[in-house]
């Protein structure tokens, strides 16, 4: 599905008016950016869940997680600083949005560090999930960063409520590759947490059974 | 909608002087994610395989 996209969005779709064939990023870009808030928005659940039911499985889920969402907000921000150099003439600006996001990608890489840093991996789920849920503040903040002060950063250009400002033959490929890339996510994910809950759970009766 | 935009492969990787970013952007990208997996296939054999020694050895 994530192939149909691209090629539809990279060999098909029409050539931009004003960005011309630089927009075709678009398809990896927006995908990206609007997962590692996804992500991000998912931990802060599980967080919650882990810090008031002390549900150990939606640690795990964080921790296996955050790593997939290091990786790909580092897409969008790379995919974004390439785009800039042909469309503003810089790969970076300290704008809202730009900064909000790299803030996002250090929270992911602080909440890894932050868990790698304790022997007590009990105590180490319970302080990640108290940071994933101080650094949740973080994503509206990036959602209206754009609204909320002048950036170089452009408004967003599909919206899930009103209507999308790009042209169908542009928005249907963008729409197909989100899916796509969702699902390749989701696998992923479902991949990581495997790993990760089995090296947690090793002692346990039923992973030797299991395995 | 479906009409192609360009006529044979020096087009499409030259993209009207943009292909070195589209392309580029699109090469690391799927890299970094196809490493991503490697990695995760990696770790679950290693940890299945760390498991049955355990098994095994008691």
């Amino acid at each position: 599905m994530l192939m149909l996209g691209w090629i539809w969005g990279l060999l098909f779709a029409p050539q931009d008016a004003v960005q011309g064939n630089s927009y075709r990023i678009i398809f990896f870009h927006v995908p990206s950016v609007i997962f590692a808030e996804l992500i991000y928005f998912f931990m802060a659940v599980c967080a919650l869940m882990h810090i008031v039911w002390r549900v150990k499985l939606a640690a795990y889920l964080i921790k296996s997680a955050a790593p997939i969402g290091a990786m790909i907000t580092f897409i969008g921000l790379f995919s974004g600083s390439i785009w800039g150099i042909p469309t503003w003439g810089t790969w970076w600006q300290w704008d809202a949005r730009i900064t909000s996001t790299l803030i996002l990608f250090i929270m992911y890489l602080g909440v890894l560090t932050l868990h790698g840093s304790f022997s007590n991996l009990e105590k180490a789920d319970r302080l990640m999930s108290i940071l994933v849920i101080i650094g949740v503040v973080n994503i509206p903040i990036i959602k209206k960063s754009v609204d909320w002060w002048s950036t170089l950063h452009q408004p967003a250009s599909i919206s899930v409520s009103g209507s999308s400002s790009i042209d169908p033959s542009m928005l249907y490929p963008l729409l197909i590759s989100i899916i796509g890339l969702g699902f390749m996510l989701i696998s992923l994910g479902i991949l990581s947490s495997r790993s990760y809950i089995l090296s947690r759970e090793k002692n346990k009766k039923w992973v030797l059974e299991h395995v | 909608m479906f009409n192609a935009e360009f006529k044979n492969l020096n087009e499409i990787l030259d993209m009207g002087g943009h292909g070195i970013y589209v392309w580029s952007v699109y090469l690391v990208g799927i890299s970094i994610i196809v490493i991503s997996f490697l990695i995760a296939k990696k770790r679950i054999k290693t940890v299945q395989r760390k498991i049955k020694f355990k098994n095994a050895s008691s």
